[in-house]
């Protein structure tokens, strides 16, 4: 009897356990949708309106962009038309200065930043970043034919490094676990490749942008990289948070620019093999 | 009749009706007793996989050794949470030769309106520094928001918070007294960002050290007041941004600044200029601090120091006002040098900035002696190979 008393009245209440549950999916609903309502994922379909892809940038890191002739050229200029033209759109450069980039992404005044810029954790609550599409990592030049192709290898051997850079901080932790490395410092990156042209040195490790331009402009030296890089340090596109769908578009024509390799003959271009 | 009292008697109703859900959910009352028995020991187990807290004590005391006791470094601990490398920190500036650090005590961080004062973490901060034998400049500012009108930034503190603060940085002064010598009161005062985004007026700032300094001194009467802490800048009058340091100054002591400081804060970088390079009031480089002592001296303020709390060069690839990194160990070792022999009247300067707890992945970065995994930089080494504790 008291049993059945309480069911009743447990069912008869203001509103029975499913309701409940209903009523709370639909609160839990409706917070969700509302929170989305804040930030509206709709800068794709101006562009598509438009036809123009904003691209914002800092002119003044060769090889990646610098303003020649009233225009801008280098490797991220080229790669910003590149990922357009598969897009179907027209890039449109705007300039800041490095220290305004992310400011001018987050005010609209551009869709997304293309300017050598690494990733930024803390940044990710605001921003989002595409697939990197180049590592600028510290790496190893060695002369033609030298058997050394890793850190590790190095031991007993004579190592050149920018006085100061991160390629010196790297070097003086591997000559903790390699006794024998000698890591030689120098004033400036390219005195460092300098002295292993020179035989002062066996090797040196510098940041992949300027090993790979002196590799470029010095092709008669008898000198090569290591493929594989010691740190790594991405760079990749950068986009406002709720714009996803262009996020995924450029994913998407920087994974076709991959495949067709079009994407190695733009960094060859710039920064040699 | 039970259920009739338990439902209609107020709330005995709700429990009722709470406990038949539970019932629902978990069944008769020894199920609920296994469950909760194979949770607590869920939750056994669980804090047997935690690892044990690491033990960090403040170990003896130490004295710093340095050629330069004019070195400095300034510290970035405010944000630093696990107290081993706070120790770990500190244990690397006495390394490196730099008997002085310079260090952000927020006052926003520790006191709420009940007017409690967390000093857990300031605590911690101050006695491994003292225990190091490290000798702590400490930096006061950030105003909570129980002290400043609603919708402004941490760094708008105004006349009618001016008592308040007084009151925490005496309570400060008192409790750390024999261990912190030296107090700044706010920072760059001469820029609109860290005066609250407000147009900022030297003589605003005045009446807040005419605060300050009788409170500090009634709490412990030998703390040293550093005024200013003002930022080189080049910004004319009416500017929005802010006010060129030498003009600030000439107006602090306008303003009768004078007799409410013991010396003089201030922040010289060296951007892409030598240590060396000439003065010249229309550039910022790191001898404009002959500059700022030339006002002191026109005031009739020249027997008071100069504490450079903020110095260095950057380092960044892309950083406009950075240089190369050799560069800046150059530069920086000149700075030091040149300081210990020709500036009497500069007690110390503080590089900025010795570690980050976290990388910013920004030219931040760029400004360290330490990387916040504790990998020591070139710089570092070459400091403390120039203050004698080398190889």
């Amino acid at each position: 009897m008291v049993a059945e008393n309480r069911k009743t009245n447990f069912h008869s209440s203001l509103f029975s356990a499913g309701t409940r549950i209903s009523l709370l999916i639909f609160i839990i609903l409706a917070l969700l949708f509302l929170t989305g309502c804040g930030r509206k994922d709709d800068t794709w379909q101006r562009i598509q309106k438009e036809g123009v892809l904003r691209v914002g940038l800092d002119p003044t890191f060769p090889p990646f962009e610098v303003t020649a002739d009233s225009d801008v050229i280098g490797l991220d200029a080229d790669l910003a038309r590149a990922l357009a033209d598969e897009m179907g759109l027209q890039a449109e450069f705007v300039y800041f200065g490095y220290d305004g980039l992310y400011d001018a992404l987050a005010t609209e005044q551009v869709d997304f930043l293309i300017s050598a810029l690494v990733i930024v954790p803390g940044r990710m609550r605001d921003f989002a970043y595409s697939e990197p599409y180049f590592n600028a990592g510290e790496i190893l030049v060695i002369p033609s034919g030298s058997t050394i192709d890793e850190m590790a290898g190095l031991s007993g051997k004579r190592l050149a490094v920018e006085l100061g850079a991160q390629g010196h901080v790297e070097a003086t932790q591997w000559a903790k676990r390699l006794p024998d490395l000698q890591v030689l410092p120098y004033p400036s990156a390219d005195e460092a490749l300098d002295a292993v042209a020179a035989g002062e040195a066996d090797a040196a490790l510098v940041d992949g942008v300027s090993g790979r331009l002196y590799l470029k402009e010095r092709s008669n030296l008898d000198l090569e990289r290591v493929s594989q890089t010691v740190t790594v340090e991405p760079y990749a596109m950068v986009v406002r948070i709720e714009d996803e769908t262009l996020l995924a578009k450029l994913d998407e024509a920087l994974s076709s620019l991959t495949a067709t390799g079009e994407l190695d003959i733009l960094i060859e271009r710039w920064l040699g093999p | 009749m039970d259920y009739l009292q338990n439902t209609k008697t107020g709330n005995g109703g709700y429990r009722d009706k709470g406990e038949k859900v539970w019932s629902r959910l978990l069944g008769s009352s020894a199920r609920y007793t296994r469950v909760l028995a194979r949770l607590l020991l869920f939750m056994i187990l669980l804090r047997l996989l935690l690892p044990a807290p690491i033990l960090v004590t403040i170990g003896p005391q130490q004295t710093v050794y340095s050629d330069y006791p004019i070195t400095g470094v300034h510290t970035r601990l405010t944000d630093e949470v696990e107290e081993w490398k706070i120790k770990r920190t500190l244990e690397l500036v006495r390394e490196m030769g730099s008997p002085w650090i310079v260090e952000f005590f927020p006052w926003a961080y520790y006191q709420g309106s009940d007017g409690d004062i967390a000093w857990q973490h300031p605590d911690q901060v101050v006695n491994h520094a003292h225990a190091q034998g490290l000798t702590i400049i400490a930096r006061l500012g950030l105003t909570p928001d129980w002290a400043r009108p609603p919708d402004t930034p941490l760094t708008y503190l105004d006349e009618d918070a001016y008592e308040d603060f007084a009151a925490f940085a005496a309570a400060f002064a008192a409790r750390y007294e024999g261990k912190v010598d030296y107090l700044v009161i706010g920072n760059e005062p001469n820029l609109s960002y860290e005066w609250g985004y407000r147009p900022t007026t030297a003589e605003d700032y005045v009446n807040l050290l005419k605060v300050v300094y009788p409170a500090v001194k009634e709490a412990n009467p030998e703390m040293q007041i550093l005024a200013g802490a003002l930022a080189p800048t080049l910004e004319p009058d009416g500017s929005p941004w802010g006010l060129n340091d030498l003009q600030y100054l000439t107006e602090m002591y306008e303003a009768g600044a004078a007799p409410f400081f013991d010396g003089l804060a201030v922040h010289a970088y060296g951007l892409t200029f030598p240590a060396e390079a000439d003065p010249d009031p229309n550039i910022l480089n790191f001898r404009r601090i002959e500059l700022v002592r030339d006002v002191m001296v026109v005031a009739g303020d020249g027997d008071k120091s100069i504490f450079v709390t903020e110095t260095g060069w950057n380092d960044h690839p892309r950083w406009t006002m950075a240089v190369r990194p050799g560069q800046r160990i150059q530069y920086t070792l000149d700075a030091l040098r040149y300081a210990e022999e020709n500036w009497p009247f500069v007690e110390m300067m503080a590089l900025w900035a010795f570690r980050y707890p976290a990388s910013t992945k920004s030219y931040m970065d760029y400004f360290t002696l330490v990387t916040p995994e504790f990998v020591t930089k070139p710089i570092y080494d070459a400091i403390k190979e120039y203050t004698g504790n080398g190889g």
